[in-house]
């Protein structure tokens, strides 16, 4: 057997990440009987889907999509020029320290990274202080338990995810092909948007990818950041099976998530192939005029 | 002009991921009741963590499930990533596709998975095992590190071509004689790597831990993520300054393994940010 070394990981990761995931699946058809009852799987239904998406619930979806879509978007609008500038820019003697600047951030604890932006934006901390006396607002920073402050979050948090892959990304397209480029006449913007980005496009997808998928589950920064009214599905989810206790309501609601997760991504797949699909018509012809 | 904006603008990227680190730690020295509001310096925070016993013990229970999950995913990862790269086949892609799965889904999704799993397995089934806290936290916290630790040593393996080992089996060496003096040397520095980024996964383990976790056997994030409802205190910066500097240390530890095996900064960073 090819798999016999791989085999204890595959047992051991199908019966502690398949069979519960399974699980929640069939969770998600069954109901939640009486309030001494997590859970019943007696008649199976879609009741919990219809449930999970009343206005009740629905809103908090739209939020989290609101939060995933333009955190991500920021976190790529912030961590670009950053990577670019160390995989391309900085001078390599410094990379590697440069690169161990944005790592430390990221394995520093998630929990603890986002209670020190708790402490920075509470109304009786040192920021609300500074900023009241040199008179940018009237009262105390009123900023935590907001929409805003969850969002400041997740980039905050995700942002080294965006860097390091796109740092990655960047490295390898080499200098001499950018060189070649300016040497046929193209400026700095042309190379970067001719060679450079499409070079380093899978790099970038991986990046957002790896960035939107744990923020749209997020869980931890709405909590801390955002109070505890709960505008994140990731929250949602826990509260039904921590405080509702209602296994069935959130199994759907889990199940939700990971279909506009996988939704989501394929639609932007599909709208970023359309997109390009002139470009690289464009290119094609181009490509075969010159040989 | 626009050879300054670049430079500037990382530089304060930096300062805005550094920002809230550097404040914790400045806070793990105030000495007050809450750790939002400063009073004074000092280092109480710091004896509390040797006078509470409800901090040591749950900064041990961290430490120890930390070990032993990272134990786990480590002798499980590196066979899966030791197969993957010496006997490929169809059997792969459908391996890497439920590691794929693995590392793409949200946490507290796994979270709410593996609670009710483990309620049927401790009580329902009858197994006991699944009723100790220590298993179920070592379970939850294994199952993100065997990912990492199977591509980590897949992709170091894939990149080193078999010729040692025919050579070692053309010499008359049984199969697990060459498993164990030339396959396993060569994946030592991912296999390495591998350990210390599932402790420090393990260590900062939080939303699967809060879940699956029984009284008694808490662990350090958990506690902190009780503590938030209840009130911070300065406390909860002084151990996480601690822990930053553990942390630190066994990633500097890393980047050395991975330096000494003559990965260059680019493959580190792709180690690092998990494969």
């Amino acid at each position: 057997m090819p798999f016999a070394l791989a085999l204890p990981a595959w047992v051991w990761l199908a019966v502690f990440f398949v069979v519960p995931i399974g699980v929640v699946v069939w969770y998600s058809f069954g109901y939640k009987p009486s309030i001494f009852s997590t859970n019943s799987n007696d008649r199976l239904s879609f009741d919990r889907y219809v449930e999970a998406l009343s206005p009740t619930f629905f809103n908090t979806f739209q939020n989290t999509f609101w939060v995933g879509v333009i955190g991500t978007l920021l976190c790529l609008i912030i961590g670009a020029p950053v990577a670019y500038w160390i995989a391309v820019k900085a001078a390599p003697s410094k990379r590697g320290m440069l690169l161990a600047l944005v790592m430390v951030p990221f394995w520093t604890n998630f929990l603890v990274r986002t209670i020190g932006w708790q402490v920075i934006l509470a109304p009786e901390g040192w920021l609300s202080g500074a900023l009241q006396f040199i008179g940018v607002i009237p009262g105390p920073l009123d900023i935590l338990n907001s929409r805003g402050a969850v969002l400041l979050g997740v980039v905050y948090n995700y942002l080294p995810l965006m860097i390091l892959p796109l740092y990655v990304a960047f490295d390898r397209v080499s200098g001499p092909l950018r060189e070649a480029s300016k040497d046929l006449g193209a400026n700095s913007l042309v190379t970067f948007l001719r060679v450079t980005v499409p070079i380093a496009q899978p790099g970038i997808i991986a990046g957002v990818l790896l960035v939107y998928i744990p923020l749209m589950g997020d869980y931890i920064t709405a909590t801390v950041l955002g109070g505890a009214k709960g505008n994140m599905v990731g929250q949602m989810v826990a509260s039904q099976f921590q405080t509702a206790q209602n296994w069935a309501l959130g199994s759907a609601m889990a199940v939700l998530l990971i279909i506009t997760i996988a939704v989501s991504i394929g639609v932007a797949a599909l709208l970023l192939w359309l997109v390009t699909m002139p470009l690289r018509r464009r290119y094609a012809l181009r490509l075969g005029e010159g040989s | 002009m626009s050879r300054w904006l670049l430079p500037v603008w990382s530089t304060l990227v930096f300062v805005f991921l550094f920002l809230p680190i550097i404040v914790i730690i400045v806070y793990s020295f105030n000495v007050g009741r809450l750790l939002v509001s400063w009073d004074h310096f000092g280092f109480d925070s710091f004896a509390a963590i040797v006078t509470k016993p409800a901090i040591r013990d749950a900064v041990l229970v961290s430490v120890r499930t930390g070990l032993l999950a990272a134990v786990i995913a480590t002798v499980l990862g590196t066979l899966a990533g030791i197969a993957m790269a010496r006997n490929p086949g169809k059997w792969v892609v459908w391996f890497l596709g439920m590691l794929l799965l693995i590392s793409v889904t949200p946490e507290i999704v796994d979270a709410v998975a593996l609670l009710p799993w483990m309620v049927f397995l401790g009580q329902d089934a009858g197994i006991g095992i699944f009723n100790d806290g220590t298993v179920r936290l070592i379970i939850g916290q294994s199952l993100f590190s065997i990912a990492i630790v199977s591509y980590i040593v897949r992709a170091r393996l894939v990149g080193l071509d078999a010729s040692l080992e025919e050579a070692s089996a053309d010499l008359y060496a049984p199969p697990f004689r060459t498993f164990v003096k030339v396959t396993l040397p060569l994946a030592m520095p991912a296999v390495l790597a591998g350990f210390l980024l599932s402790f420090t996964l393990g260590l900062d383990n939080t939303i699967v831990s809060a879940f699956v976790q029984v009284s008694g056997t808490t662990p350090w994030p958990v506690y902190v993520l009780s503590a938030l409802r209840s009130g911070l205190r300065p406390e909860i910066a002084a151990v996480s300054t601690i822990m930053l500097v553990l942390t630190l240390a066994s990633l500097a530890l890393v980047a050395l393994v991975l330096k000494r095996a003559g990965d260059s900064a680019t493959d580190i960073a792709r180690t690092m940010a998990g494969g």
